[in-house]
């Protein structure tokens, strides 16, 4: 049997040894890390503006067609540039500063991207949704940091869950079926956002909302219902920015 | 101590055949059944496993005859956590795309009970370099059973079959177009966890039935 201040002492060194040698791996890696970590919300940026995927491939490649493509700028709620240090913007709880990424192509606008996040059930969701240049349909949505179960509210940053957001199926009266980007305004240009609906989207004909509704994610109500209000809420922020990019072509 | 000698060897080849940690003993079922989906997924981890079983192994045995009895389980716990964290950083350093894949069980090594059951039953009574042996042929038996489910998984669940590269995973061989325009479907059960419960089972069946194992009435 060993004595109390034996067994103090050999657990305080254990300790001391093991938290050197995590804080010195942490140490290690962390610009690579950081590196990573930046380079995945580009790539989450570019995902949703619809970039090819072989862009994508190394973070080299990503930065490169960031640079190349995407102007980065903040607006306020007013629709008007201000000044910021975008990466330093804090998403979930600014409300002056927001950021908003246009993908350009020889001074035309091709899509916007505005950030998103929310509650889902366990934790906040970060993502990107972008729009087409009639700031009505949607380009692309991703979603690149969240904890929710994995299996379940996890299933949001998976590729049948994001193009739902873009796959709109219409059917033909030759019995064919095509698909059109789900649609943020109703017929009177209001921003209505898109909901995402417990069990899947009514597709007769009656159901006049379809085209603002995606389908949910089973055993994920609560995670479903954060990603509806959150998208509201977020695209309600940016109303008078993307009035002015649909009448006007320009911030 | 001779390195490959037949008691060596049998420290090794035990727990791939006839003591395999998954299919007799049944542990680590947890992550068996979480990280299966991809064949690439279940590479990586056998890999972290590996690492984080010999090493809390080689270093629980070294410091085996310093450890208050009453306390051993708590430094035992502390090694094992800490070598997961180093495993977990160094992913999201250098394989960011994996790291986010593997997500939670990556962490939740520290509560497999290989670990922990071997740290306990092994390395506190053995010689380090039998740790190590100990550790290595229990890293082995769990990744074999994860690979061979994994692989199945994924071949008929998505059709695929993936291995790991610094991204998002190099395709090695997937079911071309033609089979599913001649009617081919994958299984979507496969994908899901009652999926992975099937191919387990099936696993442990005839994994039992090669190593002549019968279970007593």
């Amino acid at each position: 049997m060993y004595s109390n201040n034996y067994t103090l002492g050999f657990v305080f060194i254990v300790t001391l040894v093991l938290g050197t040698m995590l804080s010195f791996t942490k140490d290690s890696v962390k610009s690579l890390q950081d590196q990573n970590l930046k380079a995945d919300v580009q790539k989450t940026i570019l995902r949703s503006l619809n970039f090819e995927e072989n862009l994508l491939e190394s973070n080299e490649s990503i930065e490169q067609t960031f640079k190349n493509y995407i102007d980065a700028k903040c607006v306020n709620v007013e629709g008007e540039i201000v000044e910021c240090n975008i990466e330093e913007v804090d998403i979930e709880k600014n409300e002056e500063t927001l950021p908003i990424y246009i993908r350009m192509n020889n001074e035309k606008i091709e899509g916007i991207a505005l950030p998103i996040a929310g509650k889902g059930l366990w934790s906040t969701i970060f993502g990107y949704i972008a729009l087409n240049p009639d700031t009505d349909s949607v380009l692309g949505i991703q979603f690149y940091k969240h904890g929710e179960t994995p299996g379940l509210g996890g299933e949001v940053e998976k590729k049948w869950f994001t193009d739902n957001f873009v796959n709109h199926p219409i059917k033909e009266s030759n019995g064919e079926i095509t698909y059109v980007p789900k649609k943020i305004r109703n017929e009177n240009g209001k921003i209505i956002s898109i909901s995402v609906i417990k069990g899947g989207v009514d597709y007769s004909k009656s159901n006049k909302s379809a085209i603002h509704q995606v389908d949910g994610i089973s055993g994920a109500t609560v995670t479903a219902d954060g990603v509806s209000d959150f998208l509201l809420e977020d695209l309600l922020r940016y109303e008078k920015t993307l009035d002015k990019i649909r009448d006007y072509g320009t911030i | 101590m001779e390195l490959f000698n037949s008691e060596s060897k049998k420290i090794i080849s035990d727990p791939i055949n006839v003591n395999n940690p998954i299919s007799l003993q049944v542990l680590g079922i947890c992550s068996a059944l979480a990280v299966t989906i991809r064949l690439d997924q279940a590479i990586i981890m056998t890999l972290a496993v590996i690492f984080v079983l010999c090493s809390s192994n080689v270093i629980l045995s070294l410091i085996r005859e310093y450890i208050p009895a009453r306390v051993r389980i708590v430094i035992m716990l502390s090694v094992i956590a800490s070598l997961v964290s180093v495993v977990d950083e160094l992913l999201k350093a250098y394989l960011y795309d994996m790291s986010k894949q593997l997500s939670v069980f990556v962490g939740l090594i520290i509560t497999n009970c290989i670990i922990m059951g071997r740290a306990e039953a092994f390395a506190l009574k053995n010689s380090p370099s039998k740790a190590f042996l100990d550790g290595l042929g229990n890293g082995f038996g769990y990744g074999l059973i994860i690979i061979i489910v994994s692989f199945f998984r994924e071949l008929f669940g998505a059709g695929t079959i993936t291995l790991p590269d610094g991204g998002a995973g190099y395709v090695l061989w997937s079911i071309p177009e033609s089979w599913y325009a001649a009617g081919y479907e994958n299984i979507g059960l496969l994908v899901l966890s009652p999926g992975a419960f099937i191919i387990l089972g099936l696993v442990i069946w005839a994994q039992r039935e090669m190593a002549g194992i019968e279970e007593e009435a």
